[in-house]
């Protein structure tokens, strides 16, 4: 029973790390991706290049070679040494796994957010310019609200990925919950955190389900 | 601006429209004057489209100019033709509606708000403003109790009515029609119709391009045929539609 509740203990405390992980990635490859995703579609040849390059590494790489990558990168390739960076409670190795996990992540939703705004009607824009609005207006009025609608499935599924290739971060010994968990089944010699690890995934998973199902029938009143 | 011309809503002299080497537009030149109601008809792939998206800031011409409402949207200079700024350009907006085949509402806003929505922030009025206008609109197009249903909740017609009310919300010159009827079946047709004609007797200043031969021909003052990017004929409504001059346009209308 000690061990049930010692393993609670510290898988709660991985887990903050997780949510942290989850959390930032999301407030920032979200923006990220919306940005990525004009630039893949620029009607600049070059820019639109560059950002499909872009899209292509990071969706055709390991996610665990880039969080490597961008923890050793700096280090190996130009000789700084950031190992001593702390931002607030953060040391490098969460801030490294959280540029690495943006970075991927946005690669992913640019994609699904150009397939949302490629699939709006040419009619909503010309309506909208008709009517003299300007072309932030039509953007965040018009075409933007009815993007996130027809993304939110695709935008679901990222998320629920993301909450899983969390445990990723274990490479860079970040003290996520997943590195919590092994630790503790190797000291204890049982599955039991595991198991337990397992269902803090997936409760968090499930909160998140039903988040998004709300979201999504809150948006639900037009077709 | 009061000026010589102030009768004239809409001026269109000689323009031209390619997409790639196809020519749309082979220098088509046309008055409206105000109060009246032009149909523009003829065969698919004519150019009776282009010519209103022309019109409309939708396409850009290649030559010609095009004045509405007294601003001059475009001109031909030394072979060029050269826009407006982007003020101007806005200001012209203001001063035409557009209707379109497939309504282009927008989907996430209510009827009200397809309706105020542009009046609120393009135009500056205050909501208040903008709800009476609004009202009184939709009161005209027999929709008042649908002002908080949403686009998918209305028949093609109901939703042709509010884009309607949409393009007069803004107090405009001139409304262009793009086939208003074309997506509709004939029973909803006529409730568009009808709405039109209630707007020609109030003498609101129209150009519509339709295939609906009978009523072009009883609610238009004048009617443009027009067929390989040119116009072939025009002339009073009645007098084209039964006793055309020009053989092609005789064909034309032989098929109605």
């Amino acid at each position: 029973m000690g061990n049930l509740q010692s393993t609670l203990i510290q898988l709660w405390q991985g887990f903050q790390f997780t949510f942290g992980i989850f959390f930032f990635t999301l407030i920032f490859s979200i923006p990220l991706g919306l940005l990525v995703s004009r630039g893949r579609m620029s009607k600049i040849k070059i820019v639109s290049l560059i950002f499909q390059l872009y899209i292509s590494i990071l969706r055709g790489t390991p996610l665990m070679l880039q969080l490597l990558l961008v923890y050793f990168g700096p280090y190996y390739i130009f000789g700084v040494n950031l190992g001593s960076i702390q931002i607030g409670p953060f040391n490098y190795r969460f801030i490294a796994t959280i540029i690495a996990f943006s970075l991927n992540y946005a690669a992913y939703f640019a994609e699904i957010f150009r397939g949302g705004i490629q699939s709006m009607s040419k009619g909503q824009y010309e309506a909208a310019t008709v009517l003299g609005f300007t072309k932030m207006q039509t953007y965040f009025k018009i075409i933007l609200p009815q993007v996130v609608k027809r993304v939110l499935p695709s935008v679901s599924n990222e998320i629920i990925t993301l909450v899983k290739d969390t445990s990723l971060a274990q490479v860079l010994s970040v003290t996520e919950m997943f590195t919590k968990a092994s630790a503790a089944a190797s000291a204890q010699v049982s599955v039991v955190p595991f198991i337990v690890a397992g269902a803090f995934y997936y409760a968090m998973n499930l909160i998140i389900e039903t988040i998004l199902n709300r979201v999504e029938k809150s948006m639900s009143y037009y077709s | 601006m009061p000026d010589a011309n102030n009768d004239i809503v809409l001026d269109i002299k000689a323009i031209h429209k390619s997409f790639d080497d196809l020519e749309v537009l082979k220098g088509i030149s046309m008055q409206v004057n105000r109060g009246e109601v032009v149909a523009v008809i003829g065969p698919s792939g004519g150019g009776k489209s282009t010519l209103l998206r022309c019109a409309t800031t939708l396409e850009k011409v290649d030559l010609g100019k095009i004045v509405i409402g007294g601003d001059v949207l475009c001109d031909t200079v030394d072979g060029r033709c050269v826009y407006c700024d982007k003020k101007l350009e806005k200001e012209i907006r203001s001063k035409f509606g557009l209707v379109f085949q497939n309504f282009n509402l927008f989907p996430h806003f209510s009827v009200r708000r397809n309706i105020t929505e542009a009046l609120i922030h393009v135009h500056k009025k205050s909501k208040d403003e903008a709800d009476k206008i609004c009202k009184e609109l939709l009161t005209k197009m027999e929709l008042v109790e649908k002002a908080d249903a949403y686009p998918c909740n209305l028949s093609g017609g109901q939703q042709q009515r509010v884009s309607i009310a949409r393009a007069l919300a803004t107090n405009p010159e001139i409304i262009f029609f793009d086939e208003p009827t074309s997506a509709l079946d004939p029973e909803l047709t006529k409730g568009v119709l009808k709405v039109i004609k209630d707007l020609a007797r109030e003498k609101m200043t129209m150009v519509i391009v339709t295939h609906e031969m009978s009523f072009a021909r009883d609610v238009a003052d004048r009617i443009v045929f027009m067929d390989g990017g040119v116009i072939v004929e025009e002339g009073p409504a009645y007098e084209l539609v039964t006793n055309p001059k020009q053989e092609r346009t005789k064909a034309f209308l032989a098929g109605y």
